[in-house]
């Protein structure tokens, strides 16, 4: 397959996201600008201006209409995707290190940073008007000191809770109208990099620093399988055609720099996928300089996005070899 | 001398025209469903570029939703783009593959039998020569340790032993491995127990296998790649050393061949004894 090569960040990517029909690609980065793609082609669409740090999430509502990013310069910020104009700057009092909108675009959860004698909390915020948001959150618990920081939350299919992902390993599910803990997920050992829910929202996989991809029964926070590598794994997702290609993919490494004299033109890091039911791995794509960040399966299945600690955006579009695979078991 | 004319008889002529500094302009040329644009500019020291890009042009049936998004116009950093992918940021990468890893567990399976089986076999040959164990000498005062382990991890004990076997890499980094998987830096004089007067003349590695013939009177630049040649229509060859000088690389004229068989090894050496290679004669023997 000939991937596109998106070269628009001048930093590593932090995040990538398809929007909800597979056409736009946001990739955010360490620099403060968030790009979004036409993934179709990889033709830039444009930039959004106004961050003064690094961004360290995004999210985009369900018909693309607004596009959220939570940013290390204490802010999060509410943009219209057709200009690119910042519609609403919400300051915290520190960084936004996970930001996700509720399934029905109406409310925006995130979790804030704990540093400076602050702690991590999670709030939610009513996002109906979007250029009179009120600042203040309709729901906000304190995570730490009681537990981890919190880096990345995702809202339950419902809009009935909400589950965080923290520094420690646990996940937590938290009851969205009074604030409390439902139910904790320990299993992995180290932090958390990224969550994803599978495409029809039963299913959670969180990609760890402890080398292993789990997936979850979100309804119960039952642990249901592990993928295990070699390397830490930053980000996981899972594709969404589950029932002809149930495949999970893993992207990650962090290891020594002992890439030394392969051939430069392709990098040596890889996108690894597993069977999702028989938690085996069974391919390999290489491409990225360095680890991967962030990776995502295009909503219709057949292709997958790559962001990495290179900056570069690597868009793929499975070809037959991939449809014709079959896993011999 | 048309600058319009875009087939060119050489580029010689077309570097001549251009030489008064102006650049031809560019060509655009569209067919149906591809694109070909040709523009021509300055790099970076005045030379004259010529950049040929390939678009293709696709159309698909899309929800109108996604139809409304592609003819937003651009903002941010691409608000002076023109339309269609901007080359500064889109960039096609190499092909690649997906490297399918099937049946990985199955392959390792097999691998290890094939290796338990060969190294079973192997048992009554290989002996050293200080202890009469089942171990090559040159590890040997170090290989004690593992005889006891051995009776208890069968498997991976003797995986371990597996690189001394057909490996054909330069005897001194094995023996220097070998030494070097106990702990300790062993000189070659003190290798094998100290019995040596150097590095060894007499016999390569302590391989004590029947069918190794030794090969002396080689020219200096014969190399393993021309024993090969030479040895390879006898048979089956496990392994080649040629003693070469370590500085210069030269051979120092003689090797030992060791070949999978007794039989092929008593061939080579009725052939090839006193046969003309190079300027010399070569003597061809069973190594003692």
């Amino acid at each position: 397959m000939k991937p596109l090569m998106l070269q628009g960040h001048e930093r590593s990517i932090t995040k990538i996201l398809f929007n909800r029909e597979g056409d736009l690609l946001f990739s955010a980065s360490k620099d403060p600008k968030p790009n979004v793609w036409y993934s179709i082609n990889g033709e830039r669409l444009g930039t959004y201006d106004g961050h003064s740090g690094a961004v360290w999430s995004i999210d985009i509502k369900w018909d693309s209409s607004l596009f959220i990013t939570g940013s290390a310069d204490q802010t999060m910020r509410i943009w219209d995707v057709e200009t690119g104009s910042s519609l609403a700057n919400l300051e915290m009092k520190t960084s936004v290190r996970g930001v996700n909108f509720s399934y029905s675009g109406t409310m925006i959860a995130y979790t804030t940073d704990k540093m400076m004698g602050h702690n991590s909390e999670l709030s939610i915020v009513d996002v109906r008007e979007p250029n009179n948001v009120d600042a203040t959150p309709i729901m906000k618990t304190q995570v730490t000191p009681s537990n981890a920081k919190a880096l990345s939350v995702l809202w339950g299919p419902l809009d009935e809770y909400v589950v965080t992902g923290h520094e420690d390993g646990c996940i937590i599910k938290w009851d969205m109208r009074t604030g409390k803990k439902m139910e904790v997920g320990q299993e992995h050992t180290k932090q958390i990099k990224d969550m994803q829910l599978s495409h029809d929202g039963m299913m959670l996989i969180t990609a760890s620093k402890d080398s292993t991809a789990r997936l979850w029964d979100l309804a119960t926070l039952e642990p249901l399988k592990v993928y295990k590598t070699d390397r830490p794994v930053n980000s996981a997702a899972v594709s969404p055609l589950v029932d002809t290609y149930p495949h999970v993919v893993l992207g990650g490494g962090q290891e020594a720099m002992d890439v030394t004299t392969t051939s430069s033109r392709i990098g040596k890091f890889d996108a690894r996928f597993f069977h999702l039911v028989f938690e085996d791995e069974f391919a390999r794509v290489k491409g990225h300089f360095g680890p991967i960040n962030s990776i995502s399966f295009h909503p219709n299945g057949r292709g997958y996005a790559s962001g990495g600690e290179d900056g570069y955006v690597r868009v793929h579009v499975f070809d037959d070899a991939y449809y014709q695979f079959k896993f011999d078991f | 001398m048309s600058v319009d004319d875009v087939v060119k008889s050489s580029w010689a002529d077309e570097v001549e025209e251009v030489e008064g500094g102006n650049l031809p302009p560019t060509v655009e040329k569209s067919d149906g469903n591809s694109k070909t644009i040709t523009e021509y500019s300055l790099n970076e020291d005045g030379k004259k570029v010529k950049v040929t890009s390939h678009y293709r042009i696709e159309k698909h049936r899309v929800a109108r939703t996604i139809a409304e998004r592609k003819t937003w116009r651009k903002y941010g950093l691409s608000k002076n783009d023109k339309p269609g992918p901007n080359p500064a940021t889109t960039i096609t990468a190499e092909d690649v593959f997906m490297h399918f890893l099937s049946n990985k567990e199955e392959e390792q399976n097999e691998q290890e039998d094939i290796k338990k089986k060969l190294i079973d076999s192997q048992k009554g040959q290989v002996k050293c020569r200080l202890c009469k164990e089942d171990h090559w000498t040159k590890q040997c005062p170090y290989k004690d340790k593992l005889e006891p382990l051995r009776s208890s991890l069968l498997g991976e004990e003797k995986a371990e032993e597996e690189p001394p076997q057909p490996g054909g890499g330069p005897p001194v980094d094995k023996s220097k491995i070998g030494g070097g998987t106990q702990g300790k830096y062993v000189p070659p004089s003190m290798r094998d127990g100290g019995s040596k007067k150097g590095e060894s003349m007499m016999s390569a590695r302590g391989r004590d296998e029947t069918a190794t013939v030794r090969v002396t009177n080689l020219s200096e630049n014969t190399r393993e790649q021309d024993l090969q040649d030479l040895f390879r229509p006898f048979g089956d060859i496990s392994r080649i050393f040629l003693a070469k000088d370590k500085n210069t690389g030269q051979s120092k004229g003689f090797a030992f061949i060791n070949f999978k068989r007794r039989e092929d090894a008593a061939k080579a050496i009725q052939v090839l004894n006193g046969y003309g290679y190079d300027h010399l004669i070569l003597s061809v023997e069973w190594a003692k």
